[in-house]
């Protein structure tokens, strides 16, 4: 049902006087088709249907003038079915009639109980199923007029749309000229506004970015401090969730005897850096180890697309790097065809760059796999979250000398755990553990006093 | 004559500011403000006066009476009517490891500082690395019937120049704070105090000497749900007037005293924004280029996906202050304006 | 910027009748959409106009009167009273589309606000009189009617009519805007020289440019012809 009001037609305008009816109750009207001539102190005017449909009720006398605002006339557009008599078929528009219902009173449009499926139907049944699909469930509601301005979307109520599947085709607009506003959106998502489409995108994508509301007794107290989360942290965050809730993590961990790599590396890193310019820590050593690894199990270089999984023909390194505003991952794209020094040049410019805030947009994207590097800051063992969508995350914890058993006599060696989070829909523990001993082997085998450049 | 009248000015002759607050304690704009400079210059011997008529006539609003009775004439320093002069002096004197406060009669005057204000103030750290903890003063704003030559808002003029912060305080306790942060900042900054509020506004100021206020940081002044207006200087006073009236009408505005207009609080505006998704951005500078320009730039740019409605500006054309009372009203944004347009922003 | 809009100044004097069919024709095609704004100014032949709640008794005349001076009645769709239009004096219809929320009222203050611009333009002081009647004014006398109405609340019908220098002595045939204790007057008039439509159109054209924030081109010819003038019959 829409209500027809005495319009606005100025501020300064105030009553109109209702001319002449145009409509008589019962008759029915298109849209934008005049229903009345109205005449106020300054202008005259028709006023159109803002929607099609039958005059249900005309509520003021010819003549009679009434305040801007007044409801004047009601018509029905087959919206509501509050006024709508189900079993007044005759006086209902057609429209209505078309309102598939559970009891079949669409049969009423199919000729003969007898006719099989296949059979073409009858013109006015053909109507009745081409014009009104959209309609047929009795849970959506058809939007009657929505207004000259109801395809103005504003950025923001696009992206509550989508963020919360809603379909703003089901969405009454109560701003200017039927836009929909946020408020809108906000009652609509509140009442459980109806899905975009059917098959929702998996519950796993959707993720709360903050708590809702502070449980009892959590709210600041004297000497707290507050401070709101930047737009990193937020994207943090709503990355991290989206990965705990999305991957089936499991976590797997070798321990390595690193003792010649850290007698390497200690004889080795004053020329390294005169030679090179950069400095010679572990990392450019580990991700060589894991290159080769990802190499020898593609599967563990995987991610999953829809229902495939893919294994990209190079590896892309992604390497975590905490800076004054959070975490960030910039990406070595081809490390699989550098060497040490190259690693340990890219490691150093990425970071250097990351800290300075300076990174391309391109340089922090398609990463195949990704390293976090927490050994610096003295953890022995971490348990990352996956950087979606790759299918692991290595970390590399601190390197410290601890008593181990050689060739049955104890000895102190430096010792460093590498342990990697993977996501078990994409592989499992067999391919894991021998990636993660390949790492191990590779890291204890190779010299890689050649691989310097010294 | 056995009795002599001692005019009571703004501070006092020879009295420390802080006894002319209000019985009940609260201070004017104008008193905060004479409070920070007393209590910077008690508490560092480098800080110093400079500017015209503010030694033996107290200032023309009588901000720095009583100043040179404590402080002397090396430290409260009457200057020739030449800004070119004070400028230069200011930046000369910082460059010796002073650190002066130097004060335009109108801050309408410092054009004719200029020169010394964008090639010596706002370049001479990154040319020579030494630090320039110079601080301008001004009277600035409109809404006094005061004419073209007293009603200026410059901050945009000295914001463009790159270097110098602009700060412009809409309370006391922000007054005080930032005054003193100015003052102890090895930064060049312009400090603009708006005439209409010296003696209008009063509040409860802390008497905490080292009661600093962020330069850079915004202010919630009220909470809100339904439209942001972000504004500073004597426009929060009307932003929070509208507000009022709005609230009893059913919309619920959120106003953000931005407080340091040059670098101003990008975060601030943002929350704002996400919260409200309505925008108003309102100030006294003009339209064209001015504060209120850029931060509705940035809004657009950093917070599109959280618009529901095109960033709206209140801001006065770009034209000289009318003298007119009518037409100076016409010309600045007032409460009604401020109405129609969160109105018309929550309607759109 | 300026919204395109079409300028059509017919030569000599349209029948009251083909205008009114052109103008709705127009604001029909302006409704859907079809056509810019565009505004009208042109003079008619002699002819009594009327609101449909126009009181019978403001025509003073008989309508065989009015017919031997060479006049007509019509009753129109505007709202208002009776006026008067004829040679002399300088007609606009603009046919503008208000927008889905339409103000009539500041449309009409706008005309106002034109029609003022346009005689100070040309030294007459005029005003408007928010406590008798839209229009525009000096003193009592009415020196420009004003009627509008809108098809189905958005697009403007019909318009202003500027007394530039008609023959006054037509308005004693009726109570012009149904107010008896009220006069007419022309440029006319108040300048006390003479002065015709022809000299008036530029003002008129940049006045209504600038109150409704249009660019005018002149209308594609088709749509110009809709208001030919009446040709002499032999």
């Amino acid at each position: 049902m829409t209500t027809i009001q005495m319009p606005q037609l100025g501020e300064t305008i105030i009553e109109g006087t209702i001319l002449k009816w145009l409509k008589q109750e019962g008759d029915q009207v298109a849209r934008d088709e005049p229903l009345f001539e109205i005449s106020t102190d300054k202008v005259d005017t028709e006023v159109p249907s803002p929607v099609a449909g039958t005059v249900k009720k005309i509520l003021v006398e010819e003549g009679a003038t009434v305040p801007v605002g007044t409801v004047v006339m009601e018509v029905d557009d087959g919206s509501g079915a509050s006024d709508a008599a189900a079993g007044d078929g005759a006086a209902e528009p057609s429209a209505a009639a078309e309102t598939e219902t559970s009891d079949g009173s669409d049969a009423e449009a199919t000729p003969a109980p007898d006719a099989t499926p296949a059979a073409e139907p009858t013109a006015p049944a053909a109507a009745t199923t081409a014009e009104a699909p959209a309609a047929a469930s009795s849970t959506v509601t058809a939007m009657p007029d929505r207004g000259p301005r109801s395809g103005i979307v504003s950025p923001l109520v696009r992206r509550l749309a989508a963020e919360h599947g809603l379909d703003l085709a089901t969405v009454a607009g109560s701003g200017s000229g039927g836009r929909i506003t946020k408020k809108d959106v906000e009652a609509a998502i509140a009442a459980g506004g109806a899905p975009a489409e059917a098959p929702a995108a998996p519950a796993a994508t959707v993720t709360p970015l903050r708590t809702p509301a502070p449980a009892v007794g959590t709210a600041p107290g004297q000497g707290d401090t507050v401070e709101p989360m930047s737009h990193i942290r937020k994207a943090i965050a709503e990355h991290m969730v989206g990965s705990i809730q999305t991957t089936a993590r499991a976590w797997t961990m070798v321990e390595v005897n690193v003792d010649h790599l850290v007698r390497l590396r200690t004889s080795a890193k004053e020329a390294f850096r005169e030679r090179h310019g950069v400095n010679l820590t572990y990392l450019p050593f580990v991700i060589r180890a894991t290159v080769d690894a990802l190499k020898a199990h593609p599967r563990v270089n995987a991610r999953i697309d829809g229902d495939t999984i893919v294994s990209p023909g190079s590896v892309h390194m992604g390497i975590a790097v905490s800076y004054d505003a959070g975490l960030i991952v910039p990406v070595i794209r081809d490390a699989d065809v550098m060497n040490t020094v190259g690693l340990a040049r890219a490691i150093a410019d990425l970071a250097g760059r990351a800290r300075a805030h300076q990174l391309r947009p391109d340089e922090v994207q398609g990463a195949t796999f990704t390293i976090t590097n927490p050994g610096p800051y003295g953890s022995v063992a971490s348990v990352p979250i996956i950087n979606m969508p790759n299918a692991g995350i290595l970390s590399l914890d601190a390197i410290v000398k601890r008593p181990v058993v050689v060739d049955d006599a104890i000895a102190i060696r430096s010792m460093v755990n590498i342990s990697m989070s993977w996501d078990h829909r994409i592989l499992d523990g067999e391919i894991a553990t021998r990636f993660l001993a390949r790492v191990r082997d590779d890291l204890e085998r190779w010299d890689f006093a050649e691989d310097l450049g010294l | 004559m056995a009795s002599t009248t001692v005019e009571a000015g703004a501070a006092g002759h020879g009295a420390e500011p802080r006894g002319k607050r209000t019985d009940d304690g609260q201070a004017t704009y104008l008193i905060a403000i004479a409070e920070a400079l007393w209590e910077e210059m008690e508490r560092d011997e480098r800080v110093y006066l400079l500017g015209e008529d503010i030694g033996a006539y107290g200032g023309a609003f009588k901000v720095t009476e009583g100043f040179l009775d404590r402080f002397g004439p090396e430290r409260v320093m009457d200057t020739p009517i030449v800004e070119e002069t004070i400028v230069g002096m200011a930046a000369g004197s910082a460059m010796e490891g002073l650190r002066p406060v130097a004060e335009f009669q109108y801050a309408d005057f410092m054009s004719s500082g200029y020169d010394e204000i964008t090639t010596v103030l706002s370049r001479y750290h990154y040319r020579s690395g030494v630090p320039m903890p110079v601080v301008l003063r001004g009277p600035s704003g409109g809404g006094v019937r005061a004419s073209s030559f007293h009603s200026t808002n410059p901050e945009p003029w000295v914001a463009h120049a790159g270097g110098i912060k602009v700060v412009c305080p809409a309370f006391p306790g922000d007054a005080k704070g930032l005054l003193k942060s100015a003052v102890r900042d090895d930064n060049p900054v312009l400090y603009l105090e708006h005439k209409w509020i010296y003696r209008r506004i009063k509040e409860h100021v802390s008497e905490d000497p080292d009661l600093l206020v962020p330069i850079g940081e915004a202010r919630v002044r009220r909470q809100g749900d339904d439209v942001s207006i972000i504004t500073y200087g004597a426009m929060v006073h009307r932003a929070l007037e509208a507000a009022a009236a709005l609230e009893e009408r059913g919309t619920s505005v959120e106003v953000v005293d931005l407080r340091t207009v040059y670098p101003y609080d990008e975060d601030a505006v943002l929350r704002s924004i996400e919260k409200t998704s309505h925008a108003l951005v309102l100030s006294e500078s003009y339209r064209y280029a001015g504060i209120g320009a850029e931060v509705a730039a940035t809004i657009a740019e950093k917070a599109f996906e959280h618009l529901d409605a095109p960033v709206e500006r209140l801001s006065p054309p770009n034209l000289p202050v009318p003298f007119s009372p009518p037409l100076e009203d016409a010309f600045l944004p007032q409460v009604a304006d401020i109405e129609a347009a969160v109105d018309r922003l929550s309607a759109w | 910027m300026r919204r395109p809009a079409w300028l059509i100044r017919p030569e000599g004097q349209v029948p009251y009748d083909v205008a009114n069919d052109a103008m709705h024709a127009l604001a029909e095609r302006r409704l859907a959409d079809e056509i810019p704004d565009i505004v009208i100014l042109l003079e008619h032949p002699p002819v009594f106009t009327a609101g449909r709640r126009a009181a019978e008794a403001d025509l003073l005349w008989s309508a065989d009167e009015v017919e031997a001076r060479g006049g007509l009645v019509r009753r129109i769709d505007r709202g208002g009273s009776f006026t008067f239009h004829g040679p002399g004096q300088l007609v606009g219809y603009p046919i503008l589309h208000l927008g889905a929320r339409p103000d009539a009222a500041g449309y009409l203050r706008g005309i106002e606000d034109t029609v003022i611009a346009i005689c100070r333009d040309h030294g007459a002081t005029v005003g408007r009189r928010v406590d008798v009647q839209t229009g525009v004014w000096s003193g009592d006398d009415k020196v420009c009617a004003i009627g509008v109405r809108l098809m189905r609340t958005r697009v403007t019908l019909h318009g202003f009519a500027l007394n530039v220098d008609p023959d006054l002595a037509w308005f004693d045939g009726i109570v012009a805007c149904g107010l008896p204790d009220h006069g007419v007057t022309s440029l006319r008039r108040l300048l006390d020289r003479e002065i015709t439509v022809e000299e008036i159109l530029p003002s008129a054209v940049r006045r209504i440019a600038t109150t409704f924030d249009l660019a005018f081109d002149d209308a594609p010819a088709e749509v110009a012809a809709a208001f030919a003038p009446a040709r002499d019959v032999a």
